[in-house]
C-alpha cells in the first residue's frame, strides 16, 4: 500500500478531541497555553471546557511554572505550545518544575522538527529530543501518526508525573489501525524484512514508510521501527530486532546530536552489534536550513527518496 | 484550618532567636550555608509557621490547607531551622544537613521532605510562577488554602517573576501572598548597585498586586500586615523590610555573610548575642 492510499490526520485535532473525551469521562485536567490557542487547535476544548484553559500569554517561563503549580493542585496537566519555544525558553522551568520535582505535567511540543519549515532556524525543534533525554525522570515520546497520538494522550493520563510528546503541525497519513494500544518502551514494528533495518521517529516515519514501499517494489524487503518511546526505551527488546539485521538506518528530523539516531547508536555500541550504521537527520553542530517541509526534508535525506536511496 | 500553634507575636521572637542560633549552630557544623538569608528570613518563616498559616502537623498534605513554596530556596537552612523550632521535624536532622543523601541537602528537595517541600527550588525565578499556578488550581477547585512564596529581591531581577505577576493579576489571585524578604542585598554587594528594584511598591502596583510594607524582622508587623490586607481578587505582595544577617551584630547587614560560616569564636559569640 502506497502513501497516497493512507487516510490524512492532524495530530494536534486528534489530541485535543481525546482530551475533550477524557474531561467527559472525569479527569480533573487542565490546559495551558501561551498565546498558542491556533498552534494548538484547541477551539474544540476550549469551546467545551473554558474554564479548563488557562492562557498566560507569551510567556513561556511562566506558562510552565504555573503548569507544575496547577499539578500541585491535584489537576493533571497538559502544555501547549510550540515545541521550540517550549524546550528552549523554558528549559529551566521544565527541568526544575516539572522533571525534577516529578509534577503530573504533560508537555506537547507543537510543531517540532522543522514544522514551521520556511520560519527557519528560530521556529525550529531539532533539539527537543536532546535537550529531554538530557533531563532526568521526564518520559519522552514523538507519537508518528493521529492514532498513536491518541493513545500516548491516554497513556500519559495514566501515571502520575511528567512526559514530554513531540507534535507536529500537519495532517499526515494514519499508518497505525485503530486497535494500535501504544506500550511504553516498545519498539513498535511495522514491517520485517532482511538486511536492512529502518528505525525512526515522529512524523518523518510517514516519509519512512513510503521508502519501505518504494523498496518492496524493487524487491528489497527492509525492516522498519517506529521508535515512538524514546524513554523508556526497552533496549533489550530493540537490541533482539536489530539482530534479525545486517545493517541499521535510522531517521529523525532532528539533530544528529543526542536524538533517535544517538540512542540506537549507543545501544549498538553498548549490546555489541555487529551491523553496519547509518544515521540520517540534521548535520550535528547545524541549524536547519529555510524552506517549505517537503524542500528541507529532501535537503537532509530524510523524505522518502533519500531514504531510499540511503538504503540501496 | 487552624495554625496549629497560634503564638503570639512576643513568643515568635523568642523563638526567632532559638531558630536563628540552630540555623547557625548547623552552617557551622556542616562547613557551608547561606547564613545571611537564613537570618534575614526567620521572623518571616516563623510568623507563617506559628501564626499566620492554617495547617495540621498531623496530615501535612491534607486538602484545605495553606501552603509554603520557597522561592529564594538558598534560604533553606532558615527553613529547616524555622521547621525545627516549631516541632516539625527532628531537631537532630539538623545535623546531617548538606551531608550525602541527607533529608536536608543545601536546596529544597521534594522527595527528602515531602511533608514541607511542595516543589523542588534553588534556581531563581522559579516559586512565584508555580505558586501562581497553585492559587489558580486552588481557585479553581474551591480549595480555600492559601499559598504563600518568600521570595527574595536579587531574584526579582528574574523575569518570570513579573510573568506571573501578571497572571495573578489577569486571574485575581487573591489567595497568593507573595512576601519579598527586602534586605536590598545579593550575592554581590547593594540591590540598587546590581539591578535596581526601586520604586517596588510602584511597580509591583502597577503589575497589578496589593502591595503592602511592613517591618519583615518584627513578627507582629508581618502578621498585623498580612492579617489587615484586603485585597480585591489580586494577590498581596508584602514588602517585608528585613535586616540580612538580623540578630547577630557581626553578621548583619554584611554582603559577605551572603554564604559566610561563623568560626567556633564568632559562634561563641553569636550564641551570647541570641541568649
Amino acid at each position: 500500500m502506497g502513501q497516497q492510499e493512507l487516510k490524512k490526520e492532524d495530530l494536534r485535532s486528534a489530541v485535543i478531541a481525546e482530551l475533550v473525551a477524557q474531561v467527559q469521562s472525569g479527569v480533573e485536567l487542565m490546559v495551558v497555553v501561551g498565546d498558542s490557542t491556533s498552534t494548538s487547535k484547541i477551539a474544540p476544548f476550549l469551546e467545551a471546557y473554558p474554564d479548563r484553559v488557562v492562557n498566560v500569554g507569551i510567556a513561556e517561563q511562566n506558562l510552565v511554572g504555573m503548569a507544575a503549580g496547577l499539578s500541585l493542585g491535584g489537576y493533571t496537566v497538559f502544555t501547549a505550545n510550540a515545541a521550540p519555544f517550549l524546550t528552549t525558553r523554558s528549559a529551566e522551568q521544565v527541568k526544575n518544575d516539572v522533571s525534577y520535582s516529578k509534577s503530573n505535567v504533560k508537555l506537547l511540543g507543537l510543531n517540532a522538527g522543522v514544522a514551521y519549515g520556511p520560519l527557519a532556524s528560530t521556529h525550529h525543534a531539532i533539539d527537543d529530543i536532546s535537550i529531554m533525554l538530557g533531563l532526568g525522570n521526564i518520559h519522552v515520546v514523538a507519537p508518528m501518526d493521529a492514532v498513536e497520538a491518541r493513545e500516548i494522550i491516554r497513556w500519559s493520563i495514566g501515571f502520575d508525573g511528567p512526559a514530554y510528546i513531540r507534535m507536529d503541525n500537519q495532517a499526515f497519513p494514519v499508518i497505525h489501525d485503530e486497535n494500535y494500544k501504544f506500550v511504553p518502551g516498545k519498539p513498535d514494528v511495522l514491517a520485517e524484512g532482511s538486511g536492512t533495518l529502518i528505525i525512526g521517529m515522529g512524523s518523518v516515519m510517514g516519509e519512512a514508510y513510503q521508502a519501505v514501499q518504494s523498496l518492496k517494489e524493487k524487491n528489497i524487503a527492509c525492516g522498519l521501527v517506529n521508535l515512538s518511546s524514546l524513554r523508556p526505551l526497552d533496549t533489550e527488546a530493540l537490541a533482539n530486532i536489530i539482530k534479525k539485521y545486517e545493517r541499521v538506518i535510522t531517521v529523525e528530523e532532528h539533530s544528529l546530536h543526542g536524538g533517535a539516531g544517538a540512542l540506537v547508536a549507543k545501544l549498538i555500541a553498548d549490546k555489541g552489534l555487529r551491523v553496519s550504521f547509518t544515521a540520517l537527520g540534521i548535520p550535528e553542530g547545524s541549524f536547519s536550513v529555510c524552506g517549505s517541509r517537503e524542500e528541507i526534508r529532501a535537503h537532509y535525506g530524510i523524505d522518502s527518496r533519500g531514504i531510499v536511496k540511503a538504503a540501496l | 484550618m487552624v495554625n496549629p500553634f497560634n503564638l503570639s507575636a512576643d513568643l515568635i521572637i523568642k523563638k526567632a532567636k532559638s531558630a536563628r542560633l540552630k540555623a547557625l549552630i548547623m552552617n557551622h557544623k556542616a562547613g557551608q550555608g547561606h547564613t545571611g538569608a537564613d537570618l534575614s528570613e526567620m521572623d518571616i518563616l516563623l510568623s507563617l509557621y506559628l501564626h499566620i498559616m492554617r495547617y495540621d502537623p498531623k496530615a501535612p498534605k491534607a486538602p484545605g490547607r495553606d501552603r509554603f513554596i520557597l522561592s529564594k530556596g538558598h534560604g533553606v537552612g532558615g527553613f529547616y531551622a524555622c521547621l525545627a523550632e516549631c516541632g516539625l521535624i527532628d531537631e537532630a536532622l539538623l545535623g546531617t544537613f548538606l551531608q550525602f543523601e541527607s533529608r536536608l541537602p543545601g536546596h529544597p528537595v521534594k522527595s527528602k521532605l515531602p511533608e514541607f517541600v511542595e516543589v523542588n527550588t534553588g534556581a531563581l525565578g522559579h516559586g512565584l510562577p508555580i505558586a501562581a499556578g497553585l492559587a489558580l488550581a486552588n481557585k479553581k477547585s474551591g480549595d480555600p488554602g492559601r499559598v504563600f512564596v518568600l521570595i527574595g529581591d536579587g531574584e526579582l531581577a528574574e523575569g518570570s517573576n513579573w510573568e506571573a505577576l501578571m497572571a495573578a493579576a489577569k486571574f485575581g489571585l487573591d489567595n497568593l501572598v507573595v512576601i519579598l524578604d527586602r534586605n536590598t542585598l545579593q550575592l554581590a554587594g547593594r540591590t540598587e548597585d546590581i539591578m535596581p528594584l526601586e520604586p517596588i511598591d510602584k511597580k509591583a502596583q502597577a503589575f497589578g498586586a496589593l502591595v503592602k510594607t511592613c517591618n519583615g524582622n518584627d513578627p507582629s508587623d508581618i502578621i498585623n500586615a498580612i492579617q489587615t490586607a484586603q485585597p480585591q481578587k489580586q494577590a498581596l505582595f508584602l514588602i517585608a523590610k528585613t535586616t540580612k544577617g538580623y540578630g547577630v551584630s557581626f553578621i548583619q547587614d554584611k554582603p559577605a555573610w551572603h554564604h559566610k560560616i561563623p568560626t567556633d569564636e564568632e559562634l561563641a559569640q553569636a550564641v551570647k548575642e541570641l541568649q
